[in-house]
């Protein structure tokens, strides 16, 4: 109805197939950092889009549950000597409770006043890191301390190792918007994004219904900051609650296709790539000019295809199997 | 026959309007109510304040005998008083099925008894043909089917119907009416907004007439036409004594 509804579980086992082997076959690093950056920020579009695209609440603050995330395992393994393993899920449940407060305050407003109120939240905790000193480096930051290979740290000689922890997240994050879309709350979601008071008049408890998903949501969002500050063994306030998350996670969404199950890896695929190959390809001519063709392409996508780019692919789909009567009966079912 | 919803004293003011203003009447189980009165009357603001989406400034309201001022309007819907909307507000995006499974949601958590409750309530309606149709593409009668049928699947007592004839064509009022008939012949309590005339005669045995957010009369249709103030608010003073010579 809404996602892909091409239940052939065998497209789905050699995606997983060819994603595994992939880091075993591709061994060049910069290549592996691509694809780490892909699986990253798909994960955390997969977790904005619960709420941002099948809510419709168009959040622009999500950095603030990246960076909580992020600062809570490295202020866990530097201060206290806890594994980020463990500091993930604790950075978790921070933002988790973070987003009951920030939700409070932002979902009184509607529309483009929640988004902006949504900006002013990670904004504020990026000024309270930057400022309180004491509490957590402020300004200059914090490397991680390099234990060499230290799985259980979270630390790894190889890239590929990475690699599979991203690919693990994403895989989480799918398996949660899959089984969300399907259940109850998937409709309410999506009938609260479409009209709250129709929603409310047929018994959806609609402020309730988006607490929860916001607590979700944020809690992978931090997933991602944790694993995020482990891969680049570094942190500061800007890295952490930096504006690009936020609009990052987004624009994946939007670009791939709104409250659907693939549109953030299909967003993030696109814009990854074209951003990393326009940099390697253009990054050394004039200044800025990846940045130009970049927003050129996606001020295309976005003209070109305002719902997205999985609607594209599925209505290619249809056309193809509509030529082919015995395939639209799997199409329907 | 047992009192279903009990409207007392309920007022409403905007800045310096009353749009409703202490507003009483009773519901009995099992009857059609129609509830009517020139544009700005406050029957559409009656409704909201019945179902929560206005809070009375003061009075009460009872749906068979608990008090449900306060209560947010998924809570009403929940003691079993559901509503249309005046301009249908159908979830655009979605099936029609997926729309009435949202309603169905109330009662039944898993997908497939939400599912089987959805299509009853669509196959009631007569829209069966249509489930897998995005609601937006919907026809204007379709949409108020639409409405009613995912009202209907949170399993309410009382329905509210907010002018669901208004842009229909006469043959379209007809299927209306008959559809109010049905509905009330399952032993739903109905309470109708309508300025479609023709069909308040043919649901309702039983009418509430608004004015300036007072009600000027109350009482069974011939009464109501016959009655001099209910004339005058809708046609004006000068025709009072066309209808009951004398009465000026």
């Amino acid at each position: 109805m809404w996602g892909l509804r091409i239940s052939s579980m065998l497209w789905l086992s050699l995606l997983v197939v060819v994603l595994l082997v992939l880091p075993l076959v591709v061994t060049s690093r910069f290549a592996i950092d691509i694809f780490i950056r892909i699986l990253l920020f798909a994960f955390i579009g997969v977790a904005w889009n619960l709420m941002g695209g099948y809510a419709k609440q168009l959040s622009l603050g999500h950095a603030a549950y990246f960076g909580l995330g992020a600062y809570t395992s490295t202020i866990l393994q530097i201060d206290f000597g806890i594994s980020p393993w463990i500091g993930m899920v604790a950075g978790g449940v921070v933002a988790m409770l973070a987003s009951l407060p920030i939700g409070a305050l932002c979902f009184r407003l509607r529309g483009p006043y929640f988004a902006i109120s949504t900006i002013a939240t990670a904004q504020v905790l990026m000024l309270l890191f930057l400022k309180f000193r004491d509490f957590a480096w402020g300004a200059e930051g914090t490397t991680i301390p390099n234990l060499g290979n230290a799985p259980l740290m979270m630390q790894f000689e190889a890239k590929a190792a990475y690699y599979y922890i991203a690919l693990g997240l994403l895989a989480i994050g799918l398996a949660i918007t899959y089984r969300i879309e399907r259940s109850w709350m998937g409709y309410y979601l999506v009938a609260i994004g479409e009209d709250e008071d129709a929603a409310e008049a047929i018994g959806v408890n609609a402020p309730k219904v988006k607490r929860e998903i916001y607590m979700i949501s944020a809690f992978l969002t931090a997933l991602a900051g944790t694993f995020y500050v482990q891969y680049i063994y570094f942190i500061d306030p800007n890295t952490a609650f930096s504006f690009n998350i936020s609009v990052e996670a987004a624009l994946v969404s939007i670009v791939g296709g709104v409250g659907t199950l693939w549109g953030p890896v299909i967003g993030t695929v696109l814009l990854e790539t074209t951003s990393a190959l326009l940099q390697s390809w253009l990054g050394s001519g004039f200044g800025g000019i990846q940045l130009t063709v970049y927003s050129l392409i996606l001020i295309g996508v976005i003209l070109w295809r305002p719902t997205g780019l999985l609607g594209v692919f599925i209505e290619a789909y249809r056309r193809i199997v509509r030529a082919d009567p015995s395939k639209q009966a799997a199409l329907d079912g | 026959m047992a009192e279903a919803l009990v409207i007392k004293n309920i007022s409403k003011r905007f800045g310096g309007l009353r749009a409703v203003q202490d507003l009483s009447f009773t519901v009995k189980e099992g009857e059609t109510l129609a509830l009517i009165g020139p544009n700005g009357a406050g029957k559409t603001t009656s409704f909201n304040l019945v179902t929560g989406f206005y809070r009375p400034d003061t009075g009460s309201v009872s749906v068979f005998g608990r008090e449900i001022v306060g209560l947010r309007p998924h809570d009403v819907c929940a003691h079993g008083l559901a509503r249309t909307f005046q301009v249908a507000k159908p979830f655009g995006a979605m099936t029609v099925l997926a729309n009435v499974m949202t309603g169905a949601f109330l009662r039944d958590k898993k997908p497939d008894g939400a599912r089987k409750r959805a299509r009853e309530a669509i196959e009631f309606v007569g829209l069966t043909a249509k489930e897998h149709t995005p609601a937006r593409d919907l026809t204007t009668i379709d949409q108020r089917r639409l409405e009613m049928a995912r009202a209907l699947a949170t399993d309410p007592r009382i329905l509210l119907l907010d002018e669901v004839m208004a842009g229909l064509n006469p043959t379209e009022i007809d299927q209306a009416v008959a559809l109010v008939g049905k509905l009330s012949k399952r032993g739903l309590t109905i309470v109708i907004v309508e300025h479609v005339m023709r069909a308040i005669m043919a649901v309702a045995r039983h009418i509430v007439v608004l004015d300036h957010g007072q009600k000027i009369a109350e009482g069974s249709p011939n009464k109501i036409v016959a009655n001099p103030d209910v004339i005058r608010a809708y046609l004006g003073t000068g025709y009072v004594h066309v209808a009951t010579p004398g009465a000026t």
